[in-house]
């Protein structure tokens, strides 16, 4: 048992120093401009938990962001650089409503899967796509996903434009999926999606597979060094294109689980860049599963927490932005230059 | 469609992807790929228009826009250089500085997270009405347009001298192609690469103010849209060369250019505007394809069949 905790001592270490870090910057800054700073902190972490609506909202924030952070904990660990995330969450939410709108006379037994797993393969054809152009011709894929990013938001503007768009409502926004395939509640909570259940048994089943199975060994021996994996007999291409493959799928899982448990429907700013702080979340972690959920928990509690914070004192919601910008800038920081911290 | 006012039209939209292209070729030359461009000109373009307001003259909101897009990529190169922080990771932190930071000044300072629209604002120089009637077609379409295309324009030609033409430029060039052996010829890797952040986020400020100078006169928290990430797709479809980069810039201020235009087709306006992120990633994959090729020996073709 006692080695087993000291090892678990060890995951959580590095993220929770990274975010102590911000959190002291953060309260510097906030003490500077308002006169009520420890009211402002206690509401930007607290106020999550002041009662039972608020904690679902946070739930509902903590479900994406896990589900990217995973995504890009299989691609880091087979040693592809996936800025991709949000243009795969993107895919994923618009695959599954246009497929909830298009079978809407379908059973609900058979369109809820449908959607999800349509929301799922489209996120994966989207991570599957820097991969193979990484192993096969080594095209930079740190371009290839910012490139797919911006053109699948273009295509999804598009749709929500022009061809799902609610004619009823204001903005880009398209029709509501049917409520016969709406996410049901997470027990005890309601109002907070249960797919907050799934991003959970994920991020456990993604440490199980990358840690304690062949194939996450593998992935992770071809993230390490392709050359000598391949040279070892290990087929090293291959896992990384799936390894890219399932980090796209989790980001779609992220985009349908959204769509059809959240917002029932798909809205064109729906993400406060999701893929980035999923990307922020799961480096904190030191591309970690079981840290992933951690951070990303965090982040939800402080996204969600700026509301609350802004609407009683006089610290403007964008202090989280600006927290962010500042704990990317410093998060691969080192004071001497190490080896590679995967 | 009349000639001379599309040329306008193709200038004006070129102008800050030709000046974020070269921002982000001359640290590819060093070997950075740098996804802070972005970052950069959007932090410059709010410094204009927050000094511009302040102070009422054009000249120190010009400079102090350069001047914040330039202590923006030292920021990045002490964190990276001197503190080995990721390039990526880290340029995309000033991508999120620079929004994030224009936004709590918006929403603290100003009181409009909407943007920030002063009622008078400064104009930059611009070519005078009819000044350039003499030269044929070029000269109305160049009539108008601010000091900062001219400047962009003349950029092209100058980056191609630095880096070819002098010994600072073939320095820069070594410490961005082979480390080892440029430290070992006495070339400062860390200050070449310093350099060339620098002279990046001069070019990066030069977009930015001309974003916000030319005419809007207004700030805007995603002003940029997207047009580092247009100027970075350019450096990388022109494989990184001056004037190869100058037409691909041109090329997708075209198509933006067009874009406004195309309704007539019936073509939705985001397939238009995607034509250069496409551009990108067909012509790196082309470029890497063929050097795959290339080196692949004759003989032993057959096994990889």
């Amino acid at each position: 048992m006692a080695p087993a905790l000291a090892n678990f001592a060890r995951v959580i270490r590095a993220p929770l120093a990274a975010i102590l870090l911000t959190l002291a910057l953060g309260f510097l800054l906030v003490a500077s401009i308002t006169d009520e700073p420890v009211r402002a902190y206690r509401d930007l972490l607290l106020a999550n938990f002041d009662s039972l609506s608020n904690f679902a909202l946070f739930l509902n924030r903590a479900t994406p962001l896990t589900l990217i952070a995973l995504g890009v904990v299989f691609s880091f660990r087979a040693g592809i650089f996936n800025v991709g995330g949000e243009g795969q969450l993107y895919a994923g939410a618009v695959t599954a409503t246009v497929v909830a709108i298009a079978g809407a006379s379908l059973p609900a037994f058979v369109l809820m899967p449908l959607a999800i797993l349509a929301g799922l393969l489209a996120g994966a054809v989207v991570g599957w796509i820097p991969g193979v152009l990484k192993v096969r011709l080594a095209v930079d894929e740190v371009v290839t996903t910012l490139m797919l990013n911006i053109i699948i938001l273009l295509i999804t503007s598009w749709l929500a434009n022009q061809v799902i768009r609610d004619t009823t409502a204001y903005g880009a926004v398209s029709w509501m999926v049917p409520s016969s395939i709406w996410l049901p509640p997470l027990p005890f909570v309601p109002r907070a999606t249960s797919g907050f259940l799934v991003a959970v048994v994920l991020a456990i089943v993604s440490w199980l597979v990358l840690f304690r199975t062949q194939w996450g060994a593998e992935v992770r021996a071809a993230g390490t060094n392709l050359r000598f994996a391949e040279a070892t007999g290990v087929p090293a291409a291959r896992r990384v294109i799936s390894a890219m493959v399932i980090a796209g799928g989790l980001a779609g899982l992220a985009g349908a689980l959204y769509v059809l448990g959240v917002g029932h429907r798909f809205e064109q700013n729906f993400s406060p860049s999701y893929g980035l702080v999923g990307l922020t979340c799961a480096l904190l972690a030191r591309v970690h599963p079981i840290g992933s959920l951690a951070t990303a928990l965090f982040y939800a509690m402080m996204l969600n927490g700026a509301a609350y914070m802004q609407i009683s004192t006089d610290v403007p919601r964008s202090l989280v932005n600006l927290l962010t910008g500042l704990l990317v800038l410093l998060m691969t920081a080192r004071l001497r230059r190490a080896a590679q911290a995967t | 469609m009349n000639l001379t006012s599309l040329l306008a039209a193709v200038l004006e939209q070129s102008t800050p992807i030709l000046l974020a292209a070269l921002a982000a070729m001359i640290t590819l030359r060093a070997n950075i790929l740098n996804v802070a461009v972005e970052g950069m000109m959007l932090a410059a373009a709010f410094a204009a228009i927050a000094v511009g307001n302040w102070s009422g003259s054009a000249w120190p909101a010009f400079l102090s826009a350069l001047v914040v897009a330039v202590v923006l990529s030292q920021l990045l190169a002490l964190l990276t250089l001197r503190f080995f922080a990721d390039f990526i990771v880290a340029g995309l932190g000033i991508n999120l500085l620079a929004a994030g930071g224009t936004l709590f000044i918006l929403e603290r300072h100003y009181n409009s997270p909407g943007g920030l629209r002063p009622i008078a604002f400064p104009d930059i120089w611009h070519v005078p009405a009819g000044s350039l009637s003499w030269l044929p077609l070029l000269g109305p379409a160049f009539e108008g347009q601010s000091i900062i295309v001219l400047i962009a324009l003349v950029a092209v030609p100058l980056t191609y001298v630095f880096l070819y033409k002098t010994p600072l430029g073939a320095s820069l060039r070594a410490a961005g192609e082979d480390e080892h052996a440029a430290r070992s010829a006495g070339i400062r890797i860390a200050a070449m690469k310093a350099l060339s952040l620098a002279m990046s986020g001069l070019l990066a400020g030069l977009a930015g103010a001309q974003l916000a100078m030319d005419k809007l006169h207004f700030f805007l928290p995603d002003m940029t849209s997207g047009r580092g990430f247009i100027g970075l797709a350019a450096t990388l479809f022109g494989g990184g060369q001056p004037w190869m980069t100058a037409a691909a810039s041109f090329l997708f201020g075209f198509f933006g250019a067009l874009g406004d235009r195309l309704q007539v087709f019936a073509i939705p306006s985001q397939f238009v505007l995607m034509l250069p992120y496409l551009a990108a990633i067909i012509g790196l994959t082309f470029a890497r394809w063929r050097i795959l090729v290339r080196n692949r020996p004759a003989r032993i073709q057959d096994n990889f069949q």
